[in-house]
């Protein structure tokens, strides 16, 4: 594609990631007062130690770009824009797509650590059904843990655009801000993992967690990006 | 080609479609009222039933307490850090040194033996960058002499030398130390104070006469 025509394309379809933002007043007393980011924190800790999880399969390591984030984030909250329009609507949060955005780094930054200091892929089921598992006791739900395995099987950018979909429950526009993609671009990256899903799904049915279950199914996903 | 590439397209916002409706708790209230009609009668049902076992799934992981407050901590630790250069001025706006405006350039703060002339040289303090000179003429600061003259930030307060006590115990050391130093800050401040004894010998003399 030429260049002048992709720069009418993106003109055409800009990627939207703006929205009402939400957290306004929280972000600008954050600004004026650091120890007001604590309100933030509160708020989207869980989300972005969910998607660091999901990412890197192991507590640690999610732990490790958690707070990663969360200190890069209050140091540069000072350079964070709003760019909320009005007419975008309410729900979304501008600075829930920055936050991810720094998030992704760090995630991408762990991944690197562990490239060069490779650990043993861990067991996918124990992982789901750890969180799940409100009795503390050992059960494993089949069912979460053969979808979580279709899901670590995908391609990274898919298995992404699910997990912020499913998980963190963001809009497209959201997800298209974070993974610096086009909205229609998130969509199919979303409809074609899906389709995985279900064919992965359908062809293992009937059989066992335990046979045949690829352990690499939380291991780094190959970094591809969808043409 | 194009004609797949748009099928795929509305196949996507189709499913997108449902998994908003999906997301936001509809399918379930369509599903409840047997009226399942919009989008999800239009998807393929397998990516349809994948949605719906992923939204069921796919849980959101929280992490520990421990881990939480930990980090809580540390944030406010930072946030204690980032907050001193704030209370302290974080609005603060560097304001150049001037010197005070002569009509004549002192000798003992010009260029030093084997400097070349520059056009700031030249034309001496109190000279504007549009040649005008004297009172009328904003005392400028050239390029080079911007970074000799450079304020100093102490405990994150914007002061200068030639104000700040420390300032003053600075050049006081330099002044008082062997080995005197020939930078243009040191010159400058000896060119002051001999121009200081120099008026008040002047007051004496009067005095005496």
């Amino acid at each position: 594609m030429s260049a002048p025509r992709r720069a009418a394309d993106s003109a055409a379809h800009p990627t939207r990631i703006a929205h009402l933002d939400r957290d306004r007043s929280l972000v600008e007393a954050a600004q004026r007062d650091p120890l007001r980011f604590d309100a933030l924190y509160r708020r989207y800790l869980a989300q972005v130690y969910s998607f660091a999880f999901y990412e890197l399969g192991d507590h640690h390591e999610a732990e490790d770009a958690t707070e990663r984030t969360f200190l890069a984030a209050l140091a540069n909250l000072g350079g964070f824009e709003e760019r909320a329009r009005p007419a975008d609507g309410e729900g979304a949060s501008t600075f829930r797509v920055w936050l991810f955005q720094i998030a992704r780094n760090s995630i991408a930054h762990q991944r690197r650590g562990r490239r060069r200091h490779p650990e043993a892929p861990l067991e996918a089921a124990a992982l789901v059904a750890d969180p799940l598992d409100i009795e503390g006791g050992a059960a494993i739900k089949d069912e979460a843990a053969a979808a979580w395995r279709a899901v670590g099987r995908l391609p990274a950018d898919r298995r992404r655009a699910l997990v912020l979909r499913f998980v963190e429950e963001m809009s497209t526009a959201e997800i298209a801000g974070i993974l610096g993609r086009s909205e229609g671009a998130v969509r199919v990256l979303i409809h074609r993992g899906l389709r995985s899903v279900a064919r992965d799904l359908t062809s293992r049915r009937g059989t066992r967690l335990d046979e045949g279950a690829p352990s690499a199914a939380m291991s780094p996903a190959a970094e591809t990006r969808e043409p | 080609m194009t004609l797949d590439r748009d099928a795929g397209s509305t196949d996507a916002l189709l499913t997108d479609l449902y998994l908003d409706a999906l997301l936001a708790g509809a399918v379930l209230e369509a599903a409840a009222t047997g009226s399942p009609d919009g989008p999800a009668a239009r998807i393929d049902p397998a990516a349809r039933q994948a949605a719906d076992r992923l939204r069921r799934d796919l849980v959101r992981v929280h992490p520990s307490f421990r881990f939480e407050e930990r980090l809580a901590t540390r944030l406010a630790e930072a946030a204690v850090g980032l907050r001193l250069p704030l209370a302290a001025g974080g609005d603060e706006r560097v304001v150049p040194l001037r010197g005070r405006p002569t009509t004549e350039p002192d000798p003992s703060v010009g260029p030093l033996d084997g400097d070349t002339p520059r056009p700031f040289d030249a034309g001496g303090p109190g000279v504007a960058a549009d040649g005008r000179r004297g009172d009328a003429a904003e005392p400028t600061i050239g390029p080079d002499r911007r970074v000799a003259a450079r304020p100093f930030l102490i405990g994150g307060a914007l002061t200068s030398a030639a104000l700040s006590i420390a300032g003053a115990a600075i050049v006081a050391w330099r002044l008082g130390r062997p080995g005197r130093s020939n930078s243009p800050m040191v010159r400058a401040a000896r060119a002051v104070r001999e121009s200081r004894l120099a008026a008040v010998g002047d007051v004496n003399s009067r005095r005496h006469d």
